[in-house]
């Protein structure tokens, strides 16, 4: 008992310890993968429309700002891309759903 | 507590202009008799709907900026919903320091307003050109925003 038990665990250790032992230690090391690294350059700097001209709020009624932030689908252009600040991106996302229930701007468009 | 409240509706574009005032001119008085102050009666006018309301394609809207409690509002829906000259109706609750610039634009509107009527009256203005189209336009710096990935 005591022997196949300790051969057991000899096996176990050997199999184990082996092929686990070689896989982190590969030749594929950590470090800067090449490629898929973009370079910007001339990237002009985003920034919030609204709070550029002290607007206080966003109105629903100017439907010709608000044509700005739907492209073609009707859908609400994205912070990331407009680059409109939180508060006013929320005040934005108001206004078009307004102005969407009074028949100002569409809802979709195809 | 008197609040700013504004309300914008659509009417049919089938009436004529004195049915038309007379519905408008109903509704204001809800809004007067119970103490409501205007600011504005703004007539925005005739334009395409984005989208067809009870079969309609056009709507006359019609804007309404006034202080009032919060009854008054509440009873002007009620007449807006039953009244069926009117399409499509929304009451906003504007937030204090937005009602007063709001105030302020609709008095500057009314005066510029005032102002191009008269240059018309002596004939020094030709008529207003029609409001701008509904139609999406993209400004060039939109354009410009709308930037993703490789620019090596």
């Amino acid at each position: 008992m005591g022997d196949y038990g300790s051969r057991d665990m000899g096996g176990m250790r050997e199999n184990g310890g082996g092929p686990g032992g070689r896989g982190p230690g590969g030749p594929r090391g950590g470090g800067p993968r090449a490629g898929g690294r973009r370079r910007f350059l001339f990237r002009r700097r985003k920034y919030c429309k609204f709070c550029e001209d002290k607007a206080q709020w966003v109105d629903y009624k100017d439907i010709r700002t608000l044509q700005n932030y739907i492209p073609e689908r009707a859908k609400v252009l994205p912070r990331r891309i407009s680059g409109t600040c939180a508060t006013h991106q929320r005040q934005l996302m108001q206004a078009i759903k307004r102005a969407r229930n009074l028949a100002l701007i569409p809802f979709t468009s195809d | 507590m008197v609040r700013t409240y504004e309300t914008v509706f659509i009417t049919q574009p089938t009436l004529t202009d004195e049915e038309e005032n007379a519905a408008v001119d109903a509704l204001a008085a809800v809004v007067s008799d119970a103490g409501g102050v205007f600011t504005t009666k703004d007539r925005m006018g005739r334009r395409r709907l984005a989208y067809p309301i009870k079969k309609f394609e056009d709507g006359v809207y019609t804007r309404f900026l006034y202080d009032a409690k919060a009854e008054v509002p509440k009873e002007l829906d009620r007449r807006l919903r039953i009244t069926d000259k009117v399409i499509r109706h929304m009451t906003v609750c504007l937030e204090p320091d937005w009602a007063v610039a709001a105030k302020e634009q609709a008095v500057r509107d009314a005066e510029a307003r005032a102002q191009a009527e008269a240059a018309r009256a002596a004939g020094l203005l030709e008529e207003p050109a029609e409001e701008a189209p509904a139609k999406p336009r993209r400004d060039e710096r939109d354009e410009d925003d709308v930037e993703f990935g490789d620019e090596d």
